[in-house]
């Protein structure tokens, strides 16, 4: 797999100036130095779908914002469809898609299909292939009946699928996600998730998405890179990062009568609902197929879940790891 | 060149389209803009009518300047509205989706606004300078020229003042009261600037430049005055270019307050 992102020692420091207490103190503030990135290695392939995660600070939007050509790093090297963003800006800008979920790149006050014909003139389409592009962009994402509606007026949710098929109206190879779906009901979140693992995986097109939503990186992203303090903690695919950090199973039985009551090494009860008995289960000290046996033999099972815990408990468990290292 | 033209062209229109959409809220603004203007230029017709002239400026000299500061607001907030906020509007970091874009980034900040109350001043201007400038047919290339530096000038100074914004917070409000203060500048006869005051109305704010240059080369057409025009104009329009890019360079080193 080709190498569309690569990352070499990418670091980027902030310089704030810190005010000290007292009148005079207000004249000769502190200096202060933040390291945001700190030298950080990565490598994406062509049609990766990679998720940077991290708490907030970690320095997940500006390495998104590097390598969009936003920001200038403070040292290191990236390449980005082989070009150097940030001295490649406009030639590195027809080739990519970028969303921020908190700012917008549509014209507020117009209808969106006028901001979409702007950005025809922006990016130097060609009429044909971009209505094309427009007409399977509007059925996939349902905007018939959004595209004469002025942005403002839409609601988060529609506004964020609009600003999605604004980002990739030029057919870019790579597309840059910043929070896409920060804000947004359940609904809306499935929807966004859902067009954009579909576009990525049917055209072939890389992904690198920030959030907080733990969610958007299990159903979009195959692969996590997570971030703590400006550094790279994790870089794994995600299925793997599930194992590695879990070694645990969540399984809920569903009984008519009395929940299930086990003593097995390992397996402790979550809150659990009446006729639902929810189990967590430490797989290296007990294996699931000896949780279920056990609860068979007990009586009055109907239905049995398996499932990995959350992401968000994946997350603060590698926090907690990296922090007690 | 020819597309950028064309970008800022169908930018221009979408931005206008958007300013006429409220037709209730259009129609207030812009006959406000120009109760505004009728209220101005009536206080002048009656100080005139008593005092004849001053410092040398009859009517017809006070008309031909309000004529022109209204044609430069009014172009400017028609045709490059985003002027008016544009520290603002780099203060909330705006500027990062337009990075991402492959298109000049001063003329998309001009351009993402056209103001409203910019028509009254507009239509204004036409009444003022047709009926009391005295001014002939012939005076009319002269005059667009003169619009169009003066406008230049207003402009560029509205994008030196904003660029404020790459260094301080503060230059929200800041920028936009020295673009007010060469507005005001702007409005009053030349001849009452003397000193120390002339050098700063042709310096740090450009009011020399908006008005009084243009005006006295529609009155006094020559190589001299045109020369003095074509100066301010490139002048303050490389300062502002010079100053947006210092600071855009700023902004990308994460050394900027929306960083």
């Amino acid at each position: 797999m080709s190498a569309v992102i690569t990352v070499k020692s990418l670091s980027k420091a902030y310089r704030y100036a810190r005010r000290r207490g007292g009148f005079f103190e207000a004249f000769s503030p502190e200096h202060v130095i933040v390291e945001a990135v700190a030298g950080v290695d990565f490598e994406i392939g062509a049609g990766e779908r990679v998720a940077i995660i991290g708490p907030n600070g970690a320095g997940k939007s500006t390495t998104l914002k590097m390598l969009s050509g936003i920001l200038e790093p403070s040292s290191g090297e990236a390449s980005v469809l082989g070009l150097t963003p940030w001295k490649q800006r406009k030639a590195l800008a027809y080739k990519i898609g970028v969303v921020f979920g908190q700012r917008s790149q549509l014209w507020g006050e117009l209808p969106a299909r006028e901001s979409f014909a702007l950005l025809r003139h922006i990016y130097d389409q060609e009429a044909a292939p971009f209505a094309k592009r427009l007409g399977e962009l509007t059925e996939r994402f349902a905007l018939a009946d959004l595209l004469d509606q002025p942005v403002h007026r839409m609601s988060l949710g529609q506004r964020m699928r609009c600003e999605i098929t604004a980002s990739l109206l030029h057919g870019p190879n790579l597309l840059f996600l910043d929070e896409p779906t920060i804000g947004l009901d359940v609904t809306a979140k499935a929807a966004i998730r859902d067009f954009i693992r579909e576009h990525a995986r049917d055209h072939g097109q890389t992904v690198l998405l920030t959030s907080h939503d733990t969610r958007d990186i299990e159903l979009v992203c195959d692969r996590v890179i997570v971030v703590n303090q400006g550094r790279i903690v994790v870089d794994q695919p995600t299925d793997q990062l599930r194992r590695r950090f879990l070694g645990r199973k969540i399984i809920t039985f569903q009984s008519a009568g009395q929940g299930v009551s086990l003593d097995l090494p390992g397996v402790t009860r979550r809150a659990s609902e009446a006729h639902a008995t929810i189990l967590e289960v430490d797989t290296r000290l007990t294996r699931v197929e000896q949780v279920i046996a056990a609860a068979l033999a007990d009586g009055g099972i109907e239905d049995v879940t398996i499932e990995d815990p959350p992401m968000e408990e994946v997350i603060a468990e590698i926090y907690a790891s990296t922090h007690a290292a | 060149m020819i597309g950028s033209l064309r970008l800022y062209a169908a930018q221009s229109a979408a931005a206008i389209r958007t300013s006429f959409s409220d037709r209730g809220n259009f129609a207030i603004q812009v006959g406000g803009m120009l109760l505004n203007d009728v209220f101005f230029l009536t206080l002048w017709v009656l100080f005139f009518a008593g005092f004849r002239s001053i410092g040398g400026w009859g009517l017809s000299d006070m008309a031909l300047l309000f004529g022109l500061t209204m044609s430069v607001v009014g172009v400017s907030g028609v045709f490059f509205g985003g002027y008016r906020d544009m520290a603002a509007t780099l203060l909330r970091g705006e500027l990062d989706a337009l990075l991402t874009q492959p298109k000049g980034l001063i003329s998309r900040l001009l351009v993402r606004e056209s103001i409203a109350t910019a028509w009254g001043d507009l239509a204004g201007a036409v009444f003022v300078l047709a009926v009391f400038a005295k001014l002939s047919w012939s005076d009319l290339p002269v005059l667009l020229l003169g619009i169009a530096a003066g406008t230049t000038v207003y402009v560029s100074a509205a994008i030196s003042f904003a660029s404020l914004a790459f260094w301080a917070a503060g230059a929200r409000s800041f920028a936009r009261d020295l673009t007010d203060f060469t507005l005001l500048f702007s409005s009053y006869p030349g001849s009452i600037y003397q000193g120390a005051v002339k050098a700063i109305a042709f310096t740090i704010l450009p009011a020399g430049f908006v008005v009084l240059a243009p005006m006295g080369m529609v009155r006094h057409p020559s190589g001299e005055t045109l020369g003095l025009v074509a100066f301010g104009a490139v002048l303050h329009a490389g300062i502002a270019a010079a100053l947006f890019n210092l600071g855009l360079a700023r902004y990308r080193r994460g050394a900027s307050p929306s960083m």
